[in-house]
């Protein structure tokens, strides 16, 4: 219970309202269904396009005048605003269980910042607390009195297990999804491979936005001459010994790993933003926000 | 290779023990700290990199252990002392006895002294030795005495520590009982007693030297108040000798003379003084080839006096008057006791058979006073008493013979402590007895003594007319020293080099140059050490007391005397050079092992951050 007080205190709404604010003003011209596709219906008010009339349909958009000329049963169609949603993927293994602050707790305050702000306007926001493979799952939300939903669905979930992007995210797609916008909030410490996962998004033709999150003792660990290491999420140990030298190829290795993420994302297009639980979680989301993908 | 500090067994025992705790050590490692990270994944990958070759890993794990057994091995091997090469067995434990005395400061003709060459001929014997054995030096003069042997760092220490003694008494010194070798290095001219058993080193060497074998200066019998300076010249060379002689003091042009000397020759010569200024005097002679410079200066000091004012209170005594108008440099003023005034200033108070009530308020000489309060009453009236004995060494008598002094009445009064005090075989004091020293007579009956209350007084214990003393050929003489005596203008007080004691106690003590020397202060005197000639002064308060330090001695000055015969061992005076330096490096190769054990400190440390070793 004094985790749920301290997460999304009246400290971290009031940031909230401060990003929504600094939201508006960034993207002044910014408004409902702008950012969405044009879906073609025969509901709508501006037209689109004609089509082949097929028996049974509803005849009530059927052009009589073009029948009346050509003798054939055209319909018409109009554009109608069809809103994309947003899949925020927060990962809930046992690594973002680390640091001071945690990596967990950092993760689903940038989850519940940017459903917040997709909450106010008007978006259908998914928030997906994941493993190896779905832990737990708000189903699509819109309206801004959905924000307490979200933020008590935050909270209810924890950090277990070891990660598998590929598994959860194909389980979260194999059933039917829009395509929209999934941000995926992690470590990245994947050990089947965050690759295979961005690539199952790729399959799914979601669009992406990473945010990499991690801790500065994570990437310059302090350690003693000669240490047991064991994984938080395998309990698999290892014996070494720990020379300065190791602990520089350590952390050129971490910021390798770092970048062959941001190299994927670059490569393919999608968003990225890195950041270290040192830096506060609204910094973050601006950043997130000037990347120009979450909102306008 | 030989360990000094250890038995070779105890050496590999120790090394083998160190091997085996560095690589147990290396086998037995404390458990490893647990620490939990979020994600092995980039470890294993960094590990898989960086692991690729097991056998690169063992050697570096090889590497690191052999760096570690070298480290260890070295500070082992450095404390068991190892040193390169053994040392001469029968030079293992040894006796070297020294010679310091003042002879052996002669030069020898490659410029060194004969105690460079001693030392050198020390240094080889220990040198040949190993660092380990056990070396006793010991030398002639008392600076090391005879103790328990060292190793061969202590006795090199010990060495370097000795000097030439010039003064003193030198003497082959009582050694405790040992069956080690004993070697004596010596030129053979000062030092007799040379036990049979001692293998002696000669490092003599025929040497020329003209020396001053005696210096003094003193007052003219006649004339009391004129001095002369009585100089004694010296050739102990081979061969003859032109002399050139040279006194030089204040107040007058030094004065010259060149003489010639056969070998082995003395010559006397007296100087007139009348024309220096009171103060040094300084006496030194040149001639070529010197090998010893010791002997070549004497010092002493001219005390000249000013104009003296005496106040005489007598009845009447001619011969008095007499001795004292008859000394130039004298102001004589003659009162009566009844025309008595404490408040007539003089530099000296003489009473006849009279005293005033109250001290003087300068030094006096008393014949037979009265009792009075600041001096020792009377005990009683001695007829006849027998003159006993009188103190020459006191300045007051010097040249001074009462051998034929007759008194015919004496007042006996009590007289304690002071040097001469004890003469009565330890009886008590008498009440009343002042302390003093007693210069004529004995402790039971004083017939003259010194007394300073605080001033000096000189109290006769019998008049002049009850005695032959006035009519006496050194009453003039007496009367003379007296005066010097208690208007402190005395001649030097002459000592051989070495340690000298001054009646006065907690006094400083200074050179010519003023250099305050360090003193050793005793109940009853000073303490200094003079090594060099010169004049010294022990000053306390107003009080002055100057040492002429000479080596004036015509057996210290004899330096070809050598009782050694051609059958003895000369030193080998190639290397001196080398050996007379300090040495470098040494055979010893603890520094060494440490240096290295440093080395690998240091390398084990730049490997490890190099991540060359584990």
């Amino acid at each position: 219970m004094s985790k749920k007080e301290t997460l999304f205190d009246d400290e971290f709404l009031k940031k909230l309202e401060y990003l929504n604010i600094v939201s508006n003003q960034m993207i002044p011209g910014h408004m409902h269904g702008e950012h969405r596709a044009k879906k073609k219906t025969d509901a709508g008010i501006e037209f689109a396009d004609y089509r082949q009339y097929v028996s049974g349909e509803d005849t009530k958009n059927v052009d009589w005048r073009t029948f009346l000329r050509l003798d054939k049963l055209i319909l018409r169609m109009f554009e109608e605003d069809a809103d994309l949603p947003i899949y925020i993927f927060f990962d809930a293994s046992k690594s973002m269980d680390h640091g001071e602050p945690s990596k967990y707790d950092y993760a689903r305050k940038i989850a519940a910042a940017l459903c917040y702000i997709g909450l106010l306007n008007h978006d259908r926001v998914n928030l997906v607390g994941y493993a190896d493979g779905i832990a737990q799952e708000l189903s699509a939300r819109r309206g801004k009195n959905q924000v307490w939903h979200a933020f008590r669905f935050l909270e209810s979930v924890q950090a277990a297990g070891p990660t598998s992007m590929q598994t959860a995210f194909k389980s979260f797609f194999s059933s039917r999804r829009r395509r929209g916008l999934v941000v995926v909030v992690s470590d990245f410490l994947d050990g089947s491979g965050w690759e295979k996962g961005f690539d199952m998004l790729r399959y799914f033709r979601q669009d992406l936005f990473v945010v990499h999150v991690y801790s500065a003792d994570e990437m310059h660990p302090e350690l003693p001459d000669e240490v047991l290491l064991e994984d938080s999420e395998t309990g698999k140990t290892q014996r070494l010994k720990v020379t300065p030298g190791l602990l520089d190829a350590y952390a050129e290795q971490f910021e390798e790993h770092c970048e062959e993420v941001n190299g994927y994302c670059r490569k393919n297009g999608y968003g990225y933003v890195r950041t270290t639980t040192e830096l506060p979680f609204e910094d973050l989301v601006l950043q997130v926000f000037r990347q120009g993908r979450f909102l306008g | 290779m030989t360990f000094l500090a250890l038995t070779p067994a105890m050496a590999a025992l120790v090394l083998a023990t160190t091997a085996a705790a560095v690589a147990l050590l290396y086998w037995l490692k404390p458990p490893p700290k647990r620490v939990v990270v979020p994600s092995s994944l980039l470890w294993d990958r960094l590990l898989r990199e960086k692991k690729r070759s097991t056998w690169l890993d063992r050697l570096r794990w090889l590497i690191s252990l052999l760096i570690a057994l070298g480290i260890g091995l070295s500070v082992a091997a450095a404390i068991g002392r190892p040193e390169v090469g053994s040392g001469d067995a029968e030079l293992d434990r040894i006796t070297v006895v020294i010679d310091n005395s003042a002879t052996m400061a002669t030069r020898t003709s490659d410029g060194f002294r004969r105690w460079d060459h001693a030392v050198a001929e020390a240094r080889s014997l220990l040198q040949r030795g190993s660092a380990g054995g056990q070396f006793l030096i010991v030398d002639t003069a008392g600076q090391a005495p005879p103790t328990n042997p060292g190793d061969r760092r202590d006795a090199l220490e010990l060495l370097d520590g000795l000097t030439v003694s010039l003064g003193g008494q030198t003497q082959f010194p009582l050694l405790p009982e040992s069956d080690a070798p004993l070697y004596f290095i010596s030129d053979g001219v000062m030092v007799d007693g040379i036990p049979a058993e001692a293998i002696p080193i000669s490092v003599f060497e025929p040497a020329d030297n003209v020396g001053i074998t005696a210096f003094e200066i003193r007052a003219v019998p006649s004339a009391p108040f004129t001095y002369q300076a009585f100089l004694e010249v010296t050739n102990s060379s081979p061969g003859p000798k032109e002399v050139a002689v040279r006194l030089s003091g204040s107040g007058a042009s030094p004065r010259g003379e060149t003489m010639s000397l056969q070998p082995g020759e003395s010559q006397g010569r007296t100087v007139e003084l009348s024309g220096f200024d009171r103060g040094p005097v300084r006496a030194a002679v040149t001639t070529d080839r010197d090998a010893f410079a010791g002997d070549d200066f004497a010092y002493s000091f001219l005390p000249v006096r000013a104009r003296t004012r005496i106040l005489l209170v007598s009845s009447g005594s001619v011969y008095l008057e007499n001795a004292l108008v008859i000394e130039s440099g004298v102001e004589l003023i003659f009162r009566t006791p009844e025309q008595y005034d404490g408040r007539l200033a003089a530099d000296v108070y003489i009473f006849d058979r009279w005293a005033p009530p109250s001290p003087p308020p300068g030094p006096a000489l008393v014949f037979l006073p009265p009792d009075v309060s600041w001096m020792p009453p009377t005990l009683e009236v001695v007829d006849s008493p027998q003159v006993g004995g009188w103190n020459r060494d006191h300045p007051v008598l010097q040249f001074v013979s009462l051998e034929d002094l007759r008194v015919n009445r004496a007042a006996r009064f009590a007289v304690s402590g002071g040097p001469g005090g004890d003469g009565d075989g330890g009886r008590r004091p008498a009440l009343g007895a002042a302390d003093g020293e007693v210069l004529v007579g004995d402790q039971r009956l004083p017939l003259i003594a010194t007394f300073e209350i605080p001033e000096r007084i000189i109290r006769v214990g019998f008049a002049l007319e009850d005695s032959n003393f006035r009519l006496q050929p050194s009453f003039p003489i007496f009367l003379s020293n007296a005066l010097s005596w208690m208007t402190d203008e005395q001649v030097a007080r002459s000592s051989p080099p070495g340690r000298i004691e001054v009646p006065l106690a907690g006094a400083a003590v200074a050179d010519l140059e003023g250099n305050v020397l360090t003193t050793w202060p005793l109940s009853d005197r000073t303490v200094f050490l003079a090594e060099e000639p010169g004049l010294y002064t022990a000053t306390r308060g107003t009080r002055r007391l100057r040492v002429a330090v000479n080596l004036a001695d015509p057996e210290r000055s004899a330096v070809n005397a050598t009782g050694f015969g051609p059958e003895v061992r000369a030193a080998a005076t190639p290397g001196i050079l080398g050996a007379v330096e300090p040495g470098g490096w040494g055979e010893e190769l603890w520094m060494l092992l440490l240096g290295m054990a440093a080395v690998l400190v240091v390398g084990e440390w730049f490997t490890y951050n190099r991540r060359l070793t584990v």
